[in-house]
């Protein structure tokens, strides 16, 4: 059940009723809540019903043993624990064919088969319930008593499938927080980030890739140079809007179940540094990678070490993204530009005036993100070094970029640099709006998608990670 | 806790207006809800993938059941049109000295790549032999021009597609591209196959011509003069050393006019040509290169068989289909026949073309079928065979089809297939032939039987 879908919509509205009614009992409103998350998962996989009670539950116990127990050789090995249990389930259900395949290329032996992969990504129901034990191993979170609290924070539905990875304890103090209620302006605001979602997905997203990004990266030996770097810009775009549309719509929803998750993404293509870049784009990953990961390497007062976490850091969040060289590569290439950019600046000082414009800084970065997007997108190396080939063609045709296309990247661009100020101006003007008025602009949206979209949209990007 | 009323309203309002066209008869036209959304809110069925998409499609296409009771559809000829091409593999199958069963492919985009091609091309080789593969254009046109087993790399040549040439004199050889050089042009072709015997360079003899060199392994074999007191074309057959693997052309005086290489083997086998040009249309053959240039080309050759694959450029333009399309073929057909008048014309569909429909599904450029009709109908006038390719592959909407199988058959501009689909329909037009062949092997020896029956029967005198 894709965040964009009819079938999504139905879903929500449904629990949406039943949901605020039930609310006023703590428990049947966590055990409605439940029951939906549950009922989303058994719509990806009927197996996630067994699989995800589970290890919830471990790690639940888990929690009360990190309550419990002030030892710290207790505590490590508790955590240890939570951790082989989580980064198990990843490994078992995404990078098993992968190893498999790796070994079986190094061996020169057939690669043994393995049927337990899933259609949907583990990946942030595992980081996310991570955050759970290892809070509580720092010594950062209490732990819960509530077994119905635990399991509905770390399954609840909105951030499934792509995030934003929210810290477990802050979603279970939400869903224990007494007498909670719908503001009026956060369900606006709750309505208006569904529909921009929707507008970026559908309108936006969807369109670059049928239209360009998908028959570039398909067959880059059919298109010029040129052609290919607008391909390769136009998936930088499609690459945000998607999944700033999904995180938009992840919000939304919880936010109408009066759950405030974090934000995801703040004008990344504005950014003037790789680091900058990194505190713009998948702000939720970027966090979890640097308060579990990165401050958790050794080495933080040597001088060498801290560079090398970085680029260790980024490899892993690569490689999280998908069992693929190609997404090692792109971490690598990601980690090694942060390095370089930290060792810059500490060379430089931190208060030191740029010698560069902004604008130039930015440039460069957007190039540099959008040349390790190559790696991103494409399905495979040989793919990747396609692109690269013929970007370095130097064939200058635009033909196969419509006029239509041309206006959509010219809005998507716009878009993206567009100030907060009108756009909150946008938003609140909504929020303020009689609910018939609202009703309509949602109603006028649908019939845009319905006639101006692609029908049948594609599966959000980042669901499959 | 009660509902939150404002949004209770927005919703209760937006569900009003979604309905509202199935509720109201006026606003029937404007339907936006799908009310099986909502069934299918409760539907648990595992989205199901296909572990073996081609091999699955492979037998919804052709069901293994009894091919003596069922004809192959998509092969159309009545008139034994193939004959030319059966009796050349018949001799090939049985070895005999010099059988060389060579075909030449004429098509478009998926041929420039050598998909399809390079799979008909292993599968035929694979039966009856392996004669080397064919002719290859002497650097990439196109990067996405390739032939299978054969590394290309080529610098330093003015390189001209018919179809989009500066040059009008229409002398672009059997491959429609012609490859101009001066000093530093040269070409590099890594064969991963080492058992190839000879190359043969096509060129163009010219006044002025310059000379280039042929090497093998580093070595070189020949220099070879292009000048000429008239302009001709020109061929020079080269022995290959032993276990030769990388073959080298350069510029070595002047400026030379080249066309391709072909490599061959000493044995009996076929030899399947893949002659695409990306953005290809009939009047490429019909009018842009030259009748008797490219007819010198198709004598040389000496093919068995040729085969005509174009039309999906030509089906988006609905007024060429129906008003140029049949003129164009015809006068290709002609060209075709006055040159190599033994060999066999098969005219090959294209595939199927998608495009998003009004309703968001991938449906078939409208002007396709009138398209394959057009050529049935002309392969029958003009006593060819015809591969009916878009019946064969399943018809109106297969690109949809493809499109969504996981991993996908073809690509997102609905016209390409990937490798996987590519070998689909390869499979298609080689098992349609390698049925017609059967039949021509049973005919024979029906007649060889009937024969000796006959000479038995009759008294002595």
């Amino acid at each position: 059940m894709l965040l964009s879908s009819s079938t999504y919509f139905i879903f929500l509205a449904a629990l949406f009723l039943l949901y605020w009614p039930l609310s006023r009992w703590r428990a049947a409103g966590l055990a409605i809540l439940l029951f939906a998350n549950y009922f989303f998962y058994a719509k990806w996989d009927l197996f996630y019903l067994f699989l995800i009670p589970l290890g919830s539950t471990i790690d639940f116990a888990i929690g009360l043993g990190l309550g419990r127990f002030q030892r710290p050789g207790v505590r490590k090995l508790l955590v240890s624990l939570s951790l082989l249990l989580n980064l198990g389930l990843l490994t078992a259900f995404k990078y098993m064919p992968f190893l498999f395949e790796n070994y079986a290329h190094v061996a020169g032996v057939p690669a043994p088969a393995w049927h337990w992969t899933f259609p949907l990504g583990i990946s942030f129901y595992a980081f996310q319930s991570l955050t759970y034990t290892l809070d509580l191993y720092r010594r950062d979170a209490k732990p819960t008593r509530s077994l119905l609290a635990h399991l509905t924070a770390t399954s609840f539905f909105p951030t499934t499938l792509a995030g934003p990875i929210t810290r477990v304890a802050d979603l279970i103090k939400q869903f224990e927080r007494p007498n909670k209620q719908l503001d009026p302006a956060d369900g606006g605001r709750a309505l208006f980030l569904i529909g921009l979602g929707l507008l970026k997905k559908l309108l936006i997203a969807d369109y670059l890739a049928e239209n360009l990004v998908n028959r570039v990266f398909d067959f880059p030996g059919l298109y010029s140079s040129a052609e290919v770097l607008v391909g390769v810009y136009a998936y930088a775009l499609q690459l945000y809007y998607d999944f700033s549309g999904y995180t938009d719509v992840a919000i939304g929803s919880a936010l109408l179940l009066g759950i405030k998750l974090p934000q995801n993404f703040n004008m990344p293509y504005a950014a003037a540094n790789i680091n900058d870049f990194w505190r713009r784009w998948h702000i939720s990953l970027s966090n979890w990678l640097r308060d579990y990961l990165f401050f958790s390497l050794p080495g933080k007062r040597n001088a060498v070490m801290p560079y090398c976490n970085l680029i260790i850091t980024m490899t892993l969040g690569g490689l999280w993204h998908g069992a693929s060289w190609n997404f090692v590569i792109w971490g690598v290439l990601h980690g090694v530009a942060q390095a370089i950019a930290r060792g810059w600046q500490s060379w430089r000082g931190a208060k030191a005036t740029p010698w560069t414009p902004a604008w130039f800084r930015t440039f460069w970065t957007v190039q540099f993100v959008c040349f390790a997007w190559i790696f991103f997108r494409a399905t495979n190396l040989e793919q990747a070094s396609k692109i690269i080939e013929q970007l370095g063609e130097l064939s200058y045709a635009t033909t196969n970029v419509s006029g239509p296309l041309w206006i959509v990247l010219a809005i998507a661009v716009a878009g993206h640099y567009l100030p907060k100020v009108p756009f909150e101006k946008l938003r609140e003007g909504f929020v303020r709006a009689p609910f018939f008025v609202q009703a309509l602009v949602l109603m006028a949206l649908i019939v845009a998608i319905q006639y101006i979209a692609a029908t049948g949209a594609a599966p959000f990007i980042y669901t499959n990670f | 806790m009660p509902l939150p009323r404002k949004v209770t309203f927005t919703l209760l309002s937006l569900g009003l207006l979604i309905t509202a066209p199935d509720l109201i008869p006026v606003l029937k036209d404007y339907h936006v809800f799908d009310w099986t959304s909502v069934a299918k809110v409760v539907d648990f069925q595992p989205r199901v993938r296909s572990a073996n998409p081609v091999e699955e499609e492979q037998q919804r296409l052709k069901p293994e059941i009894s091919v003596e009771k069922t004809p192959v559809r998509p092969l159309v000829d009545p008139k034994g049109a193939l004959e030319p091409l059966y009796a050349a593999l018949f001799a090939t199958e049985r070895k005999e000295a010099g059988a060389i069963t060579r075909i030449l492919h004429y098509g478009d985009s998926p041929t420039t790549a050598d998909l399809i091609t390079a799979d008909v091309r292993s599968l035929f080789q694979k039966d009856f032999g392996d004669a080397g593969h064919g002719f290859a254009l002497v650097a990439k046109p196109w990067a996405w021009y390739g032939h299978r087993g054969l590394d290309i790399k080529g610098s330093g040549w003015k390189i001209e597609p018919a179809n989009t040439a500066e040059l009008k004199d229409g002398l672009f050889g059997l491959g429609a591209v012609s490859f101009r050089g001066g000093a530093g042009a040269q070409s590099r072709i890594v064969l991963k196959d080492p058992t190839h015997s000879e190359v043969e360079v096509s060129f163009l003899s010219q006044p002025d011509g310059g000379s280039f060199g042929v090497f093998a392994d580093g070595n070189p074999l020949e220099i070879v003069e292009t000048e000429s007191p008239v302009v001709t074309p020109s061929f020079k057959k080269l022995k290959l050393p032993d276990g030769a693997r990388e073959i080298r052309i350069a510029n070595v005086t002047g400026r030379v006019r080249l066309y391709g290489l072909r490599f061959g083997k000493d044995t009996a086998g076929v030899e399947y040509n893949s002659l695409g040009v990306n953005g290809a249309y009939i009047s490429i053959l019909a009018r842009m290169v030259d009748e008797q240039h490219w007819g010198d080309q198709l004598q040389h050759h000496r093919p068995n068989l040729v085969i005509i694959n174009y039309g999906t450029n030509e089906s988006v333009y609905a007024k060429f289909v129906d008003t140029a399309f049949e003129r164009e073929l015809l006068r290709t057909i002609a060209r075709v026949k006055k040159a190599v008048p033994q060999a066999a014309i098969l005219i090959m569909s294209p595939m199927d073309r998608g495009q998003k429909m009004d309703d968001g599904s991938i449906g078939t450029v409208p002007a396709l079928s009138r398209l394959v009709a057009i050529e049935q109908r002309v392969a029958a006038e003009q006593g060819c065979a015809f591969f009916n390719t878009f019946e064969a592959m399943g018809g109106p909407g297969t690109m949809g089809r493809w499109y969504q199988t996981e991993p996908r058959l073809v690509g997102a501009d609905f016209i390409h297939p990937m490798p996987n689909g590519a070998r689909i329909v390869g499979n298609l037009l080689y098992k349609s032939l390698q049925e017609g062949y059967r039949r021509h092997k049973l005919r024979i020896a029906r007649e060889k039987f009937a024969t000796i029956k006959e000479s038995n029967s009759t008294p002595a005198n």
